[in-house]
């Protein structure tokens, strides 16, 4: 235990260079930076400043005053003989949009025809934040149009729910799904289970991509500042130089992942509002129980386990730190492949010889996971974990195989050997 | 006197290259036994096998009696190797690699403090290694070798890199282990190193030995003035 302690220390003060800091300080300020940008970008979409030439001297203006106050927006009434003359009040008085309500509006409204608003939007720049605001006013003019039909259906109709003719038909919506039948849209079912399980795959591959970097940039540097031999000639067993590297990268390559994930997390934030269905997957019987949570845990823990074993093997045949980084896009690849067939198919429902091909990938056992655990659907989970573990003692064996034969130090005589002999 | 190393017939491959060609010796406990020889004559590729870190293609290397193919792990115990081209994790202090080291044995403290007197880097222990002067990095990488007090030492040109005063330095240091009980067996492109240090020599051309004996021994029958004008007759 004494010399894998020793070693996961130097794996630790070697991985963590000032380099390796700077950038991950550099990655926190970056996203910290866009976020505050993006934060700041859609507080100004929301500060919509209207301007209202009303040309008509129309009673519905106050309906459309009442409806566009409850949304919180600033509203100014301007007084001009002209567009043009109301564009450069309604510029002067910084709004963002001019709402013209033309001569004749409240006439077309009460005689039931058609009516026109004009609407200008007044863009400074060709940002998303110019385009908020008119989505806005859509949205107002919306409200608008069912208000006065409501009123006119009330007047029609006194004893009918306005809404029943707006809207005759209703429809109960229902999802079966793995012999389960769900009441809900299956838009809703997705966008809940998609909401609890997108973010595991997204923090297992930036776990394996920077783990696995980590893991092969210390072999590659063992092998560029010439510690290798020194290393492996010591009195220290080959699984624990092995097991050794595995737990100081994965300690660098989690703390990368941390700062990343946090950065991202703050940068998204403001991207990622709560997502606006009002069921829970614990309301339709499928929320994660602790016995999930558990499985999940160790079915990552083995995955992660799995891409550093594959790593070391990998990491056997880089030359340096430039070629080690290189090498270990293959793994990362294995890792993207499930999860971006994960984010737009089921795996479940994949063509056979694709499904095999995924289910080879070790990483997306926790990606399958993720959801099967939600449908208590535990098997397909036991059979993953027990298909990484049994991928881990096969890699692990050769890694510790090969640190016991010449390949550990061949691949550099291989070019070494033209140039000096022996 | 036991025998520190013991090789036999020994054979070494890499692919269809024949490395290694039936080389036999023996190195006596407490001596300092040298292997002189042009570039690629097979001198590292026999350190190494020795060190355990490549494999025999035929042939057999006992070190203290003990099997390098069989007993990896306890010979490793029993030695100390020091390859040509080594270098330190260079993100460590000096003293900081030294420790490291030192974790690996017992009563590492007296180790490291070991360690620091013969690297003689003064404060510059302490300064990481990536900062050090290629001398410098050789200096702490001898002392890392011989700070563990191996029965037997391994040293692949021990003095490279390091300048006449340095040289000096690190050749007394060898000899004082000695002294204590240590064997060495190292290989130098030095001939007034090999001279100096070594009590037997072996001269390896093409990955075989062509000539061994004492340095005296073989001036006298190559009517020699050093041991260089030995090594090119020899290599002739």
């Amino acid at each position: 235990m004494r010399h894998f302690y020793n070693l996961v220390k130097k794996e630790v003060k070697e991985l963590l260079t000032r380099e390796v800091i700077v950038s991950m300080v550099f990655m926190l300020v970056f996203f910290v930076f866009m976020g505050r940008i993006i934060k700041g970008a859609e507080e100004e979409a929301k500060e919509i400043n209207i301007s209202i030439l009303d040309l008509d001297r129309t009673p519905y203006l106050q309906n459309i005053l009442n409806i566009v106050s409850k949304q919180g927006i600033e509203i100014n009434s301007i007084e001009a003989e002209d567009i043009e003359n109301a564009i450069k009040e309604a510029k002067e008085k910084n709004a963002t949009v001019l709402l013209v309500i033309p001569p004749g509006f409240g006439v077309k409204i009460q005689e039931m025809e058609k009516a026109e608003l004009e609407m200008y939007s007044i863009m400074k720049g060709l940002s998303i934040k110019e385009t908020i605001s008119s989505e806005i006013i859509k949205s107002i003019i919306g409200a608008l149009n069912k208000s006065i039909a409501t009123s006119f259906i009330q007047k029609a109709v006194p004893d009918k729910d306005p809404e029943d003719i707006l809207s005759p038909i209703h429809t109960k919506d229902f999802v079966v799904i793995k012999e389960r039948t769900i009441p809900g849209t299956p838009g809703v079912l997705f966008a809940l289970i998609t909401s609890q399980s997108i973010m595991i795959p997204l923090i297992l591959v930036m776990v394996i991509m920077y783990t696995g970097m980590m893991v092969m940039t210390s072999m590659g540097s063992e092998k560029e500042s010439k510690t290798l031999e020194t290393l492996l000639s010591l009195p220290i067993g080959r699984g624990h130089i092995i097991a050794g590297k595995m737990a100081g990268s994965a300690i660098i390559g989690f703390m990368m992942t941390i700062v990343y994930m946090g950065g991202v997390r703050y940068y998204m934030s403001p991207m990622m509002g709560a997502p606006e269905i009002s069921i829970h997957l614990k309301d339709l019987g499928l929320s994660m129980t602790s016995l999930g949570y558990l499985l999940l845990g160790t079915s990552l823990f083995l995955a992660i386990l799995a891409a550093l074993s594959g790593c070391i093997i990998l990491g056997v045949f880089a030359q340096d730190t430039k070629s080690a980084q290189t090498m270990s896009y293959p793994i990362m690849l294995l890792a993207f492949i499930p999860f971006f067939l994960s984010m737009f198919k089921d795996i479940e429902t994949l063509p056979l010889s694709l499904k095999i091909i995924v289910y080879a990938i070790p990483f997306s056992h926790p990606m399958i996971a993720s959801k099967s655990l939600i449908f208590h659907d535990y098997s397909t989970v036991l059979w993953g974990i027990g298909y990484m573990a049994i991928f881990i003692a096969i890699t692990m064996w050769i890694g510790v195989r090969i640190f016991n034969t010449d390949k550990v130090l061949t691949a550099r005589f291989a070019i070494r050997r033209k140039k000096i002999g022996r | 006197m036991e025998n520190a190393i013991e090789v036999k017939d020994l054979e070494k491959y890499y692919g269809t290259l024949k490395a290694i060609n039936g080389v036999s010796f023996n190195v006596n406990e407490g001596e300092i036994f040298g292997l002189i020889g042009p570039n690629g004559a097979g001198k590292t590729t026999i350190l190494r096998i020795i060190s355990t870190l490549l494999q025999i293609t035929s042939g057999s290397i006992k070190v203290f009696k003990h099997d390098v193919t069989k007993e990896a792990p306890y010979i490793r115990k029993l030695i100390s190797y020091l390859p040509e081209e080594a270098g330190a994790y260079k993100n460590l202090s000096g003293k900081g690699y030294l420790e490291f080291i030192a974790g690996f044995y017992s009563d590492n403290e007296e180790m490291v403090n070991k360690g620091v007197e013969i690297a003689q880097l003064g404060e510059r222990i302490t300064d990481k290694v990536s900062s050090y002067s290629k001398g410098m990095t050789r200096r702490l990488l001898v002392a890392r070798a011989l700070m563990v007090a191996p029965r037997l030492a391994i040293l692949d040109e021990p003095t490279v890199g390091l300048d006449v005063i340095n040289s000096q330095e690190i050749r007394r240091i060898i000899k004082d282990f000695v002294k204590k009980g240590t064997t060495v067996l190292l290989s130098s492109h030095n001939m007034l190193e090999v001279e100096f240090l070594c009590d037997r020599i072996a001269l390896l051309n093409e990955g075989v030995i062509i000539e061994r004996g004492t340095p005296q021994e073989l001036k006298e029958k190559y009517k020699a003035k050093n041991v260089e004008e030995v090594f090119i007759e020899a290599v002739k």
